[in-house]
């Protein structure tokens, strides 16, 4: 099956991937339920690591293959999990407020995809890179626009809980801007990203609830009271 | 000229004896789903049959359009059907019109629909006519920015010329811009068709109906031509996202075998976009009317996206 060895092939597969990715976060921001923003995440996650194996594949560069176990094993299955459960242990299953109203921040996120394309089109230099380099470089316009609409995410909710999604979603952009620029950093940094976000997210798990106990709401507007 | 009569023949026949199954197979997969046993895959067939053999109810206040909108609505989706590659890449009518045809075609039907709601005098359909409206003045720009977005890869509005393209270039076509064209249309088929999250086929409740509202008043041989007109519809939207996105196995010639390939091909692919949307329809519930336009708002962000990117890769 020379099919298989062909890298245009692999870097079609990577390119729908990181498409779908992308389909998947815009979707997100029109989301209402926390639930569901959790299983986009993780589901987004799980095509990342697809996305490594792939890279891992063609490069051969085993090293990949591990961080496409590590972000398998702890985007998709590990935090998600987590997140669920305290989703269920807060018990709030619907989130309703964003500051922007749906349509209008789906429009937002799709400027923002544009501008991310924009800026990734003057990285690309076919020119100056070999073919091997050329492997997944359509996945960069994508990376930089998960990560414009995480951040969006974050201002754009007011409770805790949506704003760690946003962060994580924004991780997602790092995280395929890494893997499609370098194909993968030095193991030990993978653990270090994948060992911060882990911490992070239960850090902010434990900030939200406490939040929430202290103010029976995770609205972090609320959170200005604290002033004397 | 005797030869595209019989393949317009054949694709027309292959067309209205298709469309009730297709119907009648969500319906049963649907009730499966949801632990019951639900109408036999047949139940289609026998409605429109006794449908067209009972006696109807015409409203005193109706007019001509009335009287004729269950047939435009009948021959619009036919025609549209004719002129979309359903096991072949050679459409019988493909030289008639392409995309935009397509487009306004169905748009036509619609508007009749809309105005038969409206003549009936009832209150209800007028609030069916302009519900429906409503979601179509969303729903066809984000479908034709999907189809073009196709279109443009192909370098041809004629839906012929784009499967034959698309056929000629199997995996290659994939590309991030058809996915999101292939996320728009979705959204576009499960609103056009009226299934669950915008509008739900199954139920007469006032406050909830679009599609169901505008045929209120509908009785007898009218009601069979607009149920099997609005199945033909169906078909054929899922027929023109099937054979645009996922072109594999479309025969590139009229013969006994590749017809028969490109049926079996047809087929299986049909069978899996239904079950992708009678999973779609029992996951969710139905969305709120004002909540709508969200959906399709997505749909055309994601159908403007499709477009602007074949430009930018």
């Amino acid at each position: 099956m020379t099919f298989f060895q062909n890298p245009e092939f692999g870097d079609r597969i990577i390119t729908l991937m990181a498409a779908l990715v992308l389909v998947l976060q815009i979707a997100a921001v029109g989301q209402r339920w926390l639930v569901s923003s959790i299983r986009i995440f993780a589901v987004q996650s799980f095509l990342l690591a697809t996305i490594a194996g792939v890279i891992a594949y063609f490069n051969h560069a085993s090293h990949i293959y591990v961080v496409a176990f590590l972000t398998l094993f702890l985007k998709a299955v590990l935090l998600p999990w987590l997140l669920e459960g305290l989703v269920e242990r807060i018990g709030i299953r619907r989130e309703i407020e964003p500051l922007i109203n749906a349509p209008l921040s789906i429009l937002i996120a799709g400027c923002l995809t544009l501008v991310g394309y924009v800026v990734a089109e003057s990285f690309y230099h076919p020119e100056e890179t070999s073919v091997r380099a050329a492997l997944g470089h359509n996945t960069l316009g994508v990376a930089i626009a998960l990560f414009l609409i995480g951040f969006f995410t974050m201002l754009n909710r007011r409770k805790a809980l949506s704003q760690v999604m946003g962060l994580l979603s924004l991780e997602n952009g790092l995280f395929l801007a890494a893997i499609s620029l370098t194909y993968g950093m030095p193991l030990i940094v993978e653990l270090g990203i994948f060992f911060d976000v882990l911490v992070a997210v239960m850090v902010l798990g434990i900030l939200a609830f406490r939040i929430r106990e202290a103010f029976d709401s995770m609205d972090v507007s609320k959170l200005r009271k604290l002033r004397e | 000229m005797t030869g595209l009569l019989a393949k317009a023949g054949l694709q027309l026949v292959l067309l209205l004896l298709v469309a009730p199954l297709f119907s009648g197979i969500i319906k049963t997969l649907k009730a499966r789903l949801q632990t019951r046993r639900g109408p036999g895959v047949l139940q289609s067939y026998r409605d429109i049959f006794k449908l067209l053999h009972k006696g109807m109810v015409i409203p005193e206040t109706a007019s001509w359009i009335f009287s004729a909108t269950p047939y435009i609505v009948f021959v619009t989706a036919a025609l549209v059907g004719l002129m979309i590659p359903m096991t072949t890449t050679d459409a019988p009518l493909s030289l008639f019109g392409g995309v935009l045809a397509v487009v306004y075609l169905l748009a036509l039907g619609r508007f009749f629909l809309a105005l038969g709601g409206l003549d009936a005098g009832s209150s209800f359909g007028g609030l069916g006519s302009s519900r429906e409206m409503t979601i179509s003045a969303i729903a066809e720009p984000a479908m034709m920015l999907a189809i073009f977005t196709v279109a443009l890869a192909a370098s041809s509005t004629n839906l012929s010329e784009m499967a034959k393209v698309a056929v000629s270039q199997s995996w290659k076509f994939l590309a991030p811009s058809q996915m999101l064209a292939f996320a728009a249309l979705f959204i576009v088929l499960i609103a056009e068709t009226g299934r669950i999250p915008v509008d739900n086929p199954a139920t007469h409740l006032e406050l909830t109906m679009i599609h169901e509202a505008m045929i209120l008043e509908y009785s007898g041989p009218y009601l069979a031509l607009l149920e099997w007109g609005a199945s033909i519809k169906q078909l054929v939207l899922m027929t023109l996202v099937v054979n645009t996105f996922f072109p594999f196995g479309l025969s590139s010639d009229w013969t006994a075998r590749g017809l028969g390939l490109g049926l079996i091909f047809y087929l299986t692919k049909m069978l899996l976009l239904l079950c992708l949307i009678v999973l779609v329809e029992t996951t969710n519930a139905k969305l709120r009317l004002f909540r709508v336009p969200e959906l399709l708002m997505i749909s055309f962000i994601f159908g403007a996206l499709a477009l602007i990117s074949t430009f930018l890769f």
